[in-house]
């Protein structure tokens, strides 16, 4: 119950803060909710279930493809391109997520990241379906019962969407499923004897967390009301992983640390050393790596525990 | 009968080596059955073909009436054979009750969709399974380190985590691998007094040891391997009567001047 | 039919390039597990050093590639030394190496883009622009140039690991790091070795590669998804493996190219799809690793 209400709480004030921002704020807030809940997702995918993928941001392109091509070139109305574009999500995370997870470690990273590139191939040479090279554009979200949803309400649906995927990364996590992605991160040997189907844990894990990427993808086509094969490459693969590893692996709450951090970050940086942020990215993941593993939460988590054994 | 677990014609081939060949083994519910036999005997290889670990290349193995040949480890668990490990394996993420509840995997799991629409059905099946961790975890003497990370734990302590851990699963069937290697004399003598408890609640234990003086003292009926197949079985007496095992042991005087 | 043949040394070539690239893995791979991502960026900065010293100064060629490779060799030590080492005596999990590598990726990116600027830069090769015809075969003098300096280096590294104590202590420590720790092989050193004998075989990659391509800033990864793609294809294991997978790449990537009735954009995934393949069916490549234990 408890939960609940924090949850209509942060809903209440995440909303209220997208009515107060001018349209140049409005996008940097839109961005940053959507890189929280991508974090989230690949946080539950890398840190709890121990896979290393590069393919979460992949599945964010082709959730926002697929609505894209759904309205406007097949032509479905609203209601039925949500409901086939989150059909094709979970779809297509499951025909990923069934060979991929036979693979371990190093392989996995491998395949995913062969993967990434590969939907980068199809949609350059996709012609007029992906719009090639140049992506699509000049298009956007459609009437909803006659209502136009834009500007400060589309980001309270961004804020749905943050919300939502929290939700149900965390009652997964705190629940005996939870409990078995981790188990079979940490020892999947010792997980089958205990009962836990390795593979089905790993499948699922990937095919939620994948699907959740995709449904956000959904969400972000109306954002920039563009589409385009750069926005999907590799490099914000690779953000996505250094956000996790810097905020902490393995928790949600690093996970929104580290995509804050690493989001705003450039914002402020670059009077300093202009769009060349990822240096700064680059070197901040080796220094967590090397110096602080479990990343800024676990300075947190040091100092709370510090206070907690004070008489 | 009150065979729960019965083995016939177990054999394993790796390549040109016959591990273990047309092996006869049963243990009943209750009784404590350790397997010795001199290194390389095919005693971790048998462990593994109950366990699931190994697929054997022949032979049936029958667990309270239904033919589980070949299936894989998770499957075997699922239908009541759990087992240890010999070199501690911990969840190293978790704390001691985590480790625990981890055990309990097969009773909590359900369907995912409970998890998410979580009504007050999870809640409680969570605290329960809280509150039969601790109990396990006190059970076998941890109760003080519940909410210890795993690497703070003694070897021995490691070993009772174990336990603890194998017996969430409730099963009918525990398979121990060793349990006595790296344990103090202390130590080993409580693993006897939760090892007899354990079969005293009716749960069969299999157990491969090396340690002849902890075994006999343990065990109800034991079964000697030499070369893969059985030369010998019999209660304790019997068995360091058996001309048979003493032959077999003649490279290994030490191991049987223990026993 | 000389398009054809015209065609193979090109293919050689190329699969040379990923070659060494893949071999750079293995030498780093073997003996310390570690995935070093890296790799690729280490050729491009090597490229650009290349540029550097052989267009910038307009050094003699063997000069400028003697310097780049010490250079490199430097860095590949160095790298070793700040995020790799650290790590391994703080006992951090095996992922940890990687993660860090993965970092140093982007530093080393990002530093010759801030220094270099993004645009591409020009490689002279060492024998000028000009062709060559020997019987059948026909192809760039750089082409040629290449397919020989390959087959030295993994000449070369085939000497290293069998005839030398030094490459013998590597296979020990790649079958069983704890055993070969106890014989007294320094682990350490091979270790440092290993980074620094990889590096400078992506220094030779990238050296080998920019003249036909120039040395561009984002030239890393793509060649280390090829190199990777490599290893995969030919064996994990072996040298003979980065070879071998090598030259099946690039031979499937350039005849499908050339022959196949596909977009040449969509040739670009080949190579993917060819991982993805091995990596499903055949992880282990075409040739097994040596039998670990006698």
């Amino acid at each position: 119950m408890k939960s609940i209400a924090g949850f209509l709480v942060a809903a209440l004030v995440l909303s209220a803060i997208a009515f107060m921002l001018g349209s140049y704020h409005t996008d940097v807030y839109r961005k940053l909710l959507l890189w929280i809940t991508l974090a989230l997702g690949y946080n539950f995918l890398f840190g709890i279930a121990g896979q290393v993928a590069f393919s979460h941001f992949t599945f964010y392109g082709i959730g926002a493809y697929a609505m894209v091509i759904l309205l406007f070139q097949v032509g479905l109305p609203l209601p039925l391109a949500i409901l086939a574009g989150i059909v094709v999500c979970v779809v297509l995370a499951l025909v990923v997520a069934i060979p991929a997870t036979r693979l371990e470690g190093f392989y996995l990273a491998l395949a995913t990241l062969a993967f990434a590139q590969l939907f980068i191939v199809v949609l350059n040479e996709g012609g007029s379906v992906t719009g090639g090279p140049g992506g699509l554009a000049n298009y956007r979200l459609p009437d909803i019962l006659g209502v136009r949803v834009t500007g400060p309400w589309y980001t309270v649906v961004i804020v749905f969407l943050l919300l939502g995927t929290l939700a149900i990364l965390w009652r997964l996590d705190r629940s005996w499923f939870g409990r078995a992605c981790r188990a079979v991160r940490d020892d999947p040997q010792a997980a089958q004897a205990m009962g836990i189907n390795v593979t089905t844990t790993r499948i699922v894990a990937y095919a939620v967390t994948s699907a959740l990427a995709g449904v956000a993808g959904m969400v972000y086509a109306f954002v920039d009301n563009t589409v385009n094969p750069p926005i999907f490459g590799l490099e914000n693969s690779f953000l996505l992983l250094f956000m996790v590893i810097v905020g902490g692996s393995g928790r949600h709450a690093g996970a929104i640390v580290g995509a804050i951090l690493l989001y705003l970050l450039p914002f402020f940086l670059s009077p300093l050393i202009g769009h060349h942020h990822a240096l700064v990215f680059g070197v901040v993941m080796v220094a967590v790596v090397l110096f602080q593993p479990k990343g800024l939460i676990g300075i947190w988590d040091h100092l709370t525990a510090r206070r907690r054994m004070a008489p | 009968m009150g065979e729960i677990l019965v083995a016939k014609g177990l054999s394993k081939q790796f390549g040109g080596l016959q591990a273990v060949a047309d092996l006869d083994l049963d243990v009943r519910r209750g009784e404590i059955l350790g397997v010795i036999g001199p290194n390389g005997a095919g005693k971790s290889t048998t462990f593994n073909m109950i366990a699931g670990a190994l697929a054997p290349s022949s032979g049936t193995l029958v667990f309270d009436g239904k033919d589980l040949t070949g299936l894989p480890a998770h499957a075997m668990a699922a239908r009541g054979i759990i087992r240890t490990f010999q070199h501690n394996k911990p969840f190293a993420s978790m704390t001691v009750r985590e480790n625990v509840m981890v055990g309990m995997h097969l009773r909590l799991k359900g369907s995912l969709w409970r998890v998410l629409l979580a009504g007050t059905g999870a809640v409680r099946a969570e605290r329960e399974a809280v509150q039969r961790a601790d109990e396990l975890v006190a059970f076998v003497g941890l109760g003080d380190c519940r909410d210890a990370d795993v690497d703070t734990l003694s070897f021995g302590q490691g070993r009772l985590l174990e336990i603890a851990r194998a017996l969430a699963s409730e099963p009918r069937l525990i398979l121990f691998d060793e349990p006595a290697a790296g344990l103090t004399l202390a130590e080993c003598e409580r693993l006897t007094d939760i090892i007899r408890q354990i079969a005293q609640r009716g749960i069969a234990v299999l157990l491969i040891e090396h340690d002849m003086r902890f075994l006999m003292a343990l065990a109800d009926r034991v079964v000697v391997l030499n070369f893969g197949r059985k030369i010998a079985q019999g209660t304790p007496a019997e068995i360091r009567a058996d001309d048979t095992v003493v032959q077999a042991y003649l490279g290994d005087l030490g191991a049987m001047a223990h026993a | 039919m000389s398009d054809f043949f015209e065609l193979i040394v090109g293919a050689t070539a190329s699969g040379c390039i990923y070659a060494l690239v893949a071999l750079s893995y293995l030498l780093i791979t073997r003996p310390t597990g570690v995935i070093n991502f890296a790799v690729g960026e280490w050729a491009m900065v090597a490229a650009f050093g290349g540029f550097l010293t052989l267009s910038r100064f307009e050094l003699p060629y063997p000069v400028g590639m003697a310097l780049v490779l010490a250079l490199m060799i430097g860095v590949g030590w160095l790298t070793e030394r700040i995020a790799v080492r650290p790590l391994v005596e703080k006992g951090a999990p095996p992922l940890a190496p990687i993660l860090a590598l993965l970092g140093m990726l982007v530093v080393f990116r990002e530093v010759v883009s801030v220094g270099m600027g993004p645009d591409p830069q020009p490689v002279p090769p060492l024998f000028g622009y000009g062709r060559l015809e020997l019987g059948l075969l026909a192809g760039s003098y750089q082409s040629f140039f290449i397919i020989a300096v390959t087959a030295t280096v993994f000449a070369a590294a085939w000497y290293f690991f069998e005839r030398t104590l030094a490459g013998r202590s590597f296979e020990a420590v790649a079958i069983d790091r704890r055993a070969a720790a106890l014989m007294g092989i320094n682990l350490r050193r091979v270790t440092a070795l290993a980074f620094a004998g990889s590096a400078g075989v992506a220094a030779m990659a990238g050296l080998l590669v920019s003249p036909n391509v120039s040395a561009h800033y984002l030239m890393g990864l793509p060649l280390a998804i090829q190199g990777f793609t490599a290893l995969v294809i030919g064996g994990v294991g072996r040298v003979e493996g980065a070879l071998l997978g090598g030259l099946i790449l690039a031979i499937a990537e350039q005849f499908t190219v050339r022959y196949a009735p596909i977009p040449p954009g969509l040739a670009q995934g080949v190579p993917l799809v060819l991982l993805i393949a091995f990596l499903l069916v055949r992880p282990t490549g075409l040739l097994r690793a040596r039998e670990s234990r006698a």
